[in-house]
């Protein structure tokens, strides 16, 4: 196989950074949003749609999406970080921060990791220190304008400071868990946290 | 042609055929042509018909009868990874 | 065939311009083998540190031309590798690629029945080389192509599809184009749908097998359409192009 061969010329979609301190390692900058998916957009009524928290919690909670949108909400404005290396700097949404929803249930004192479940059947892990602290939120605007639906709308989880993977479009819940339980590409090889300053893309990084 | 889709996310579904080398490096041989039933619904057809979701972290073909996964693939620098738990069966033809 | 697939060092030998936004790569392969008409490359560009990208390409080339092989690529805007290709590549050029891969979407002059193809945009190109194999196997198989582009000034490989239709028996090939049409125009001039289908298709029979290739929307209409029709779901063969034009 061919090692080390060089296609002259080539450097690929990626921005000249103006500021390097902001891409984590592997990464390069992107002008554009990449739609990225494991299966067709999922056809979602609003009229149906709910947010639920169930799992080790004492009483599971849901909001319609009426009631969701009354919830206190915040404008974003954060960098991004796909495993597929593009970033994207200075993104801007409009959501719920998790730690509001939280407000309204009461863990159980093991409820140590969290699953985001979503339509369409994506699913992916989180320690609750990833989640809590201002770490992340469910956005339903993007740049000004409600979250289209390729890019996981009506609403989508946001966990900036981990690959966007994490970030699961059309959320619709957590479940609280004892143990760390895989998600969808975390059981097929992708690291269990994905932190981008550690590079941690893969099983065993 | 004017596709004027307003779901760009339709647009970049693909089939099985535009995943062919990636099979050809797991199965060693070509599997387009290959039969696999769907372990959800039981349709069976060619691994060039299922529905490709390229453009993720991973691979993902899916039934083209009832959208549920058969196949799932992700490469990393050293590895590759296979769930074909969706895939009640896939028949692969034998060199001649 | 070759069962492992190798990446191999290809040279650019010459570059063709199709259309305003279409070209054709012609490369000699330090091993190439014979392939079938539906196949396609895959194509890999590194950059120096280290980042890749990848695409297939339908091979545009019919077997019969042993010894090298033709890609035909559309520019996308903004497209990673098509911009490249167009706007970097020259002849003495290398380029990695391995191939070639596929068997689902392949016809060979030795296949039984009459042959519809149906193509939308650069998904002309696995169809162009049937026509093309089946001219130099020289099959006489009755044939019909439909072919939807935007413009007339789309429309790839157009002069050597009248002379095809001029010199080669049973070979019909039909356009539509959806946007504008010149004056004058006395082809199809609006999106491919059940009607459109039927009259092209009638005259080939109901024995007839089917190839359609271009963007999804287009290859998912045309399917249900032809299902529509009555032509059973295994005689339609289907592949769906990316909006770069080729599999992502």
């Amino acid at each position: 196989m061919p090692k080390g061969f060089i296609s002259r010329g080539f450097q690929g979609r990626r921005v000249q950074s103006d500021d390097q301190s902001r891409i984590p390692p592997g990464q390069h900058e992107t002008a554009d949003f990449p739609v990225l998916s494991a299966g067709p957009t999922p056809r979602i009524v609003l009229e149906a749609w709910t947010f639920e928290i169930n799992g080790l919690v004492k009483k599971p909670i849901h909001w319609t999406w009426d009631e969701f949108r009354k919830l206190k909400s915040q404008p974003y404005t954060v960098d991004i970080h796909c495993v597929t290396k593009w970033t994207k700097l200075g993104t801007q949404w409009e959501g719920v921060s998790v730690d509001t929803l939280l407000e309204y249930v009461e863990l159980e004192p093991n409820a140590h990791f969290v699953t985001a479940f979503c339509d369409g059947g994506y699913t992916t892990n989180l320690p609750l220190e990833d989640i809590t602290g201002g770490k992340a939120f469910i956005a339903y605007n993007y740049d000004g304008r409600p979250l289209p639906r390729e890019h996981g709308g009506p609403a989508r989880l946001v966990v900036p400071h981990l690959y966007f993977w994490k970030s699961a479009k059309w959320v619709r819940g957590f479940t609280f868990t004892e143990q760390d339980e895989l998600g969808f590409w975390e059981s097929l090889g992708y690291h269990r946290r994905g932190d981008p300053w550690k590079e941690q893309r893969y099983r065993g990084d | 042609m004017d596709s004027q889709s307003t779901d760009q996310n339709a647009d970049l579904m693909l089939d099985g055929n535009a995943v062919a080398g990636l099979l050809q490096e797991i199965f060693a041989t070509e599997v387009t042509i290959a039969p696999v039933q769907c372990a959800s619904c039981g349709q069976e057809g060619e691994v060039g018909t299922l529905l490709a979701f390229t453009q993720g972290p991973g691979v993902v073909l899916r039934c083209p009868a009832c959208e549920r996964i058969i196949l799932r693939v992700v490469q990393t620098p050293q590895h590759i990874y296979l769930d074909a738990r969706g895939a009640a069966f896939l028949c692969i033809p034998k060199p001649q | 065939m070759k069962s492992v697939l190798e990446w191999q060092i290809a040279t650019v030998q010459a570059i063709c311009q199709e259309t305003h936004r279409v070209k054709t790569f012609t490369l000699a392969l330090p091993d190439w083998s014979p392939h079938r008409a539906g196949q396609h490359y895959d194509i890999r560009l590194t950059a120096p540190d280290g980042y890749q990208a990848q695409r297939s390409y339908s091979i545009a080339s019919e077997p019969e031309r042993r010894g090298e092989l033709d890609l035909t690529v559309e520019r996308i805007e903004n497209g990673e590798v098509s911009t490249y290709l167009h706007d970097v590549l020259i002849p003495g050029d290398q380029i990695e690629v391995r191939g070639p891969i596929g068997g689902y979407f392949v016809w060979e002059a030795s296949m039984a029945g009459p042959l519809l193809l149906v193509a939308g945009g650069s998904g002309i190109v696995p169809l162009m080389v049937m026509i093309r194999h089946r001219r130099a196997a020289r099959s006489t198989v009755p044939t019909r192509l439909l072919y939807s582009s935007r413009t007339a000034e789309d429309i790839i490989y157009a002069e050597e599809m009248d002379q095809l239709v001029a010199t080669q028996p049973g070979l019909g090939i039909y356009h539509t184009l959806t946007r504008a049409q010149p004056h004058g125009w006395t082809g199809y001039a609006r999106r491919i749908d059940v009607d459109m289908l039927r009259e092209v298709a009638t005259p080939l029979g109901s024995a007839l097998r089917s190839y359609v290739c271009g963007p999804t929307s287009l290859v998912e209409s045309v399917a249900d359409q032809l299902t529509a029709l009555g032509l059973p779901a295994d005689r339609i063969r289907t592949e769906r192009f990316g909006p770069t034009g080729g599999t992502l």
